[in-house]
């Protein structure tokens, strides 16, 4: 059975330990706690994660204290948490709460057993199906499990708290331990990624989306740091035009018209790193496609294109994702060539997704969103050329975007990078210059697809996210 | 459904009274315009139809340009110099595009405009702004 996690964003991790840490500094022993909102990730069916939507924090009176300083929660509370499952249609309740003197290992209390699947069953009698989970904390470790019914009850494995790092808790009760030490293939890379954020890398699945030139590096420097397993999304074959980029595309491939992304998994898995790679040949912007992204721990962006962007961003706020979008431009104008940059964009939940960054336009989307006869009706007008301008097919500054994107990632499991990291990282290879992007350009801060996204968090309970396969298929361009 | 923006806009402007109806032309959705008032002379007529391209991401936040109009029409007896797109068909009418943009210094804008500004913005082109594009 795959392990089961629950997926809860950095800031609303780092605030919960905050409302609860006074439990662990005074001697009165008093339990704090709040309630949660879940949404969740399923593949095939299964439940694969659980995320916390929200937080509602608990207001006067909500919190109520028994005999031996356990902690109640009042039943107005409850209702007013369980009132916005039940409108937004979430999966269920979560609650925390502290055991004050679990110094070290914590685990689930006689009176917690006693109280979750009385608790369960009432939810259910209202809402059939509800889930409710809890989680126990300590001082320093944390405890997790999931009421599917009254009487079944299944063990959470990991906490995923995303932000500004990427980090892996276990829910076992039990403290942080050392990982075990990694092969000796990568020995050499410990000096910046440690073996517990190379044990985490080990153990997830790495969504590149694009299999072209940067997309197959972002696969390779992903296998050679570790990685063992990585999905690659792409719709096109191999042409003879991306010889001069695509890592292990060879004239045959072109001429035979293989997927990029079979070709590539071909090539990955033949260096003997372990690394198991699942190609999916379709787009991104297929809905069908994009649901495969439930498997995904960690999404790289290596597309040129703005809708894929805006939709990638949409999906990762909904299901609090990290996503990494690299990237790379050559600005010039009737002297020659002013800027060769390279781009790494970073969006995770409590970050300006692309739109806000000004990475993704309103003109270039409505082009891009147009069905293909009326794009060309379009550009018969004129005042598209801009528009039509293609990116950079040059694998120097390929290299270079993945490698920043790579670093990134290390950063975000082990950070070593000064904070906060930019909106945009750009390396202008013409000026020498690397430019921290610090503010968004075109900051909305009611932006429906970061600050003000109305399925925050709600995972697989939200809407589907991109276009039915047949309305994909004719937004394809010929490129 | 990709564009439940656009819908509950042109839901919202048909119950003001609007004579709007999103259509769909293969998948490309479109809104038809009517009522869009012109002075007469110089156009031929003074109401007519327009066709509205909507992008399928514009729940995203599109911007929205141009339009399309109905055929047959006369300006000034003769043809107006910015009706000089490609023509598509729809409901047994040939509808022309319009080259009628937003101005480089007054793009479309995501946090005030949609789909009615933008059919105010195409009204400009019956009237004394359009009638002035036909001379330059």
């Amino acid at each position: 059975m795959q392990e089961l996690n629950l997926r809860i964003t950095g800031a609303d991790w780092e605030r919960l330990r905050k409302h609860c840490a006074p439990s662990f500094r005074t001697r009165r022993d008093t339990e704090y706690g709040a309630i949660g909102l879940l949404g969740k990730r399923c593949v095939n069916g299964t439940i694969r994660e659980l995320i916390v939507s929200e937080i509602v924090w608990p207001e006067a009176g909500d919190v109520l204290s028994q005999p031996h300083h356990a902690l109640t929660f009042s039943s107005r509370y409850m209702r007013r948490a369980h009132m916005k499952v039940r409108t937004r249609k979430l999966a269920g309740l979560i609650t925390f709460h502290t055991h004050p003197r679990a110094n070290e290992a914590v685990s689930f209390s006689g009176y917690d057993d006693e109280q979750d699947p009385l608790l369960v069953e009432n939810l259910q009698e209202l809402s059939p199906g509800t889930l409710l989970s809890s989680v126990v904390l300590g001082k320093g470790s944390q405890q997790g499990r999931v009421w599917i019914s009254p009487h079944k009850q299944v063990p959470i494995g990991n906490l995923v708290s995303v932000g500004s790092a990427l980090r892996y808790l276990p829910l076992d009760g039990r403290p942080s331990r050392p990982a075990p030490a990694p092969s000796e293939i990568f020995d050499r890379a410990l000096a910046l990624t440690g073996s517990g954020a190379l044990a985490v890398l080990a153990q997830r699945t790495v969504a590149v989306v694009g299999a072209s030139g940067t997309g197959s590096l972002m696969c390779e420097l992903l296998a050679r740091a570790g990685c063992k397993r990585v999905l690659v999304i792409d719709h096109e074959v191999v042409k003879l035009v991306n010889l001069n980029r695509i890592l292990y595309a060879t004239a045959e491939d072109a001429e035979l018209l293989r997927p990029k992304a079979e070709v590539l998994k071909r090539g990955i898995e033949s260096l003997g790193l372990g690394c198991e790679v699942i190609a999916i040949v379709g787009t991104i912007l297929d809905n069908d496609v994009m649901r495969l992204l439930s498997q995904a721990d960690v999404v790289f962006g290596c597309v040129d294109k703005d809708y894929p962007r805006a939709l990638l961003c949409k999906y990762v706020y909904q299901h609090l994702l990290p996503y990494i979008d690299v990237g790379a431009e050559i600005g010039g104008d009737e002297e020659g060539i002013v800027s060769a940059d390279t781009r790494v964009n970073y969006v995770a939940p409590g970050r300006w997704c692309l739109r806000c960054t000004g990475l993704v336009t309103a003109r270039r989307l409505a082009f891009e969103s147009l069905t293909t006869p009326e794009r060309k009706r379009k550009i018969a007008l004129g005042y598209s050329d801009d528009l039509l301008l293609k990116q950079p097919a040059v694998m120097d500054l390929n290299m270079s975007a993945a490698s920043n994107g790579m670093m990134l990632l290390r950063h975000l499991l082990q950070p070593f990078l000064l904070e906060p990291f930019p909106v945009t990282l750009a390396q202008n290879q013409v000026t020498y210059n690397l430019k921290a992007v610090a503010s968004p350009r075109a900051r909305n801060d009611a932006c429906d697809i970061c600050r003000n996204n109305a399925q925050y968090g709600f995972g697989d309970c939200g809407k589907p996210i991109g276009l039915p396969p047949e309305v994909a298929a004719a937004l394809r361009s010929e490129d | 459904m990709q564009i439940e923006k656009a819908k509950a806009e042109i839901d919202q402007l048909a119950s003001a009274g609007t004579v709007v109806e999103l259509v769909t032309l293969g998948v490309q959705p479109f809104v038809v315009v009517g009522g869009v008032e012109a002075p007469c002379p110089p156009w031929d007529r003074k109401v007519y139809e327009i066709l509205i391209a909507i992008p399928v991401a514009y729940d995203l936040g599109t911007a929205l340009d141009g339009f399309y109009l109905a055929l047959p029409y006369k300006f000034q007896d003769g043809e107006h110099n910015r009706v000089n797109g490609q023509v598509v068909s729809f409901r047994n009418q040939d509808w022309k595009a319009v080259s009628w943009h937003y101005p480089d210094g007054k793009p479309f804008r995501l946090e005030v405009d949609n789909i009615e500004s933008h059919i105010v913005h195409c009204r400009g082109f019956f009237l004394q702004r359009g009638a002035v594009n036909a001379r330059t």
